[in-house]
């Protein structure tokens, strides 16, 4: 949630740059619809986002045996931060001819990570919409 | 008639050689979940993850009932979490009262939230998901909240689940994206229930793709 929340801030260079955006989760259609509608995590804090009901703009996909999710690689299904993890959360980036030219996999060692992590995204997506 | 007496006589052979050495079972689905080289720990995160992708396949698609209930009681946790997932996505409303005491009364947080997960699946035992919110673990109140709302839907979230895991998975295929290849195809639904494939959006737009852990 905390990367939707970062791209969300970056959303108007998103839409100028023509990027189609998705969220996949390794989860059933009633959790991918909470994901995308309500902002369960961020509204218990301080943040400029704890008003906001949703901060997802990207179209958000239940992906729910974690096919997609074991395809590029980031399945996990392991007990992590007190719950069960379906996925290690990564961007990945496609250009305009279908080929894969970004993947990041952030090590989410501090909040900030977070930040660099979506510059990186932008970075390559600007490539990917030439 | 020589040969079908020299059959039986390779067979009966066959059978006291079984009954000497005992019969090489292959190990159940869940027996192998137990004895993973790699268990869901953190420290494993990123250790042996696609022989937990195939395990869950082989185990939703093809363990048994009776198997996974009496699993429900087994000494291993994660054996315990794992049956209880597959029971909720099975449909299994036999299990739902075991459940609903998993959920009150399992020491591992981890199983209690697939058992309450579980019970959101199901659409059973509200008043379990309820107390559930009160637990006294955080990871076991969200997965409660969540199962609450699950459990109002007016869709069957689990045949859907029940249908992507009958598809099935190649582990040859686990993990083939690679950057400078073509992004390999997919497909979901949208939140709203729409089936997608990603083939119908490539070639158009650049575009973005997240994989989020959970759904907070």
């Amino acid at each position: 949630m905390h990367e939707q929340a970062q791209l969300r801030l970056k959303k108007d260079e998103v839409e100028k740059l023509g990027v189609e955006a998705f969220v996949v989760l390794a989860l059933d259609r009633y959790r991918t619809k909470v994901f995308k509608e309500e902002n369960l995590l961020l509204s218990k804090g301080k943040g400029p986002f704890a008003k906001e009901k949703s901060l997802v703009f990207a179209t958000a996909l239940s992906d729910p045996a974690g096919h997609a999710s074991a395809l590029y690689g980031v399945s996990r299904k392991c007990v992590r931060w007190g719950s069960w993890v379906e996925n290690h959360p990564c961007w990945f980036v496609i250009d305009r001819k279908g080929t894969l030219s970004y993947a990041a996999h952030p090590t989410f060692a501090t909040p900030t990570s977070y930040v660099t992590d979506i510059d990186r995204v932008l970075e390559a997506l600007t490539k990917a919409a030439r | 008639m020589t040969l079908t007496w020299r059959a039986s006589g390779f067979l009966l052979a066959g059978f006291v050689a079984a009954a000497v050495t005992g019969w090489a079972q292959p190990p159940s689905p869940l027996e192998k979940y137990r004895t993973l080289e790699f268990p869901p720990v953190v420290e494993n995160f990123d250790k042996g993850w696609k022989d937990r992708v195939a395990l869950e396949y082989e185990i939703i698609n093809a363990a048994d009932l009776k198997s996974l209930r009496a699993a429900l009681k087994d000494d291993n946790a994660f054996v315990r979490s794992m049956a209880a997932r597959a029971l909720g996505i099975l449909g299994d409303k036999a299990s739902a009262d075991a459940l609903a005491d998993l959920v009150q009364s399992d020491p591992e947080y981890m199983v209690r939230i697939r058992a309450v997960d579980a019970l959101g699946f199901l659409k059973m035992r509200p008043e379990a998901i309820e107390l559930a919110k009160k637990d006294r673990d955080a990871g076991v109140q969200w997965a409660a909240r969540i199962a609450a709302g699950h459990a109002q839907v007016d869709w069957d979230d689990a045949a859907h689940v029940r249908r992507a895991f009958a598809a099935g998975i190649r582990r040859e295929a686990m993990g083939s994206a690679q950057v400078g290849k073509p992004a390999p195809d997919f497909t979901a639904q949208t939140s709203d229930g729409k089936p997608f494939r990603l083939s119908s959006v490539l070639g158009k737009k650049p575009i973005a793709i997240y994989f989020a852990a959970f759904e907070g």
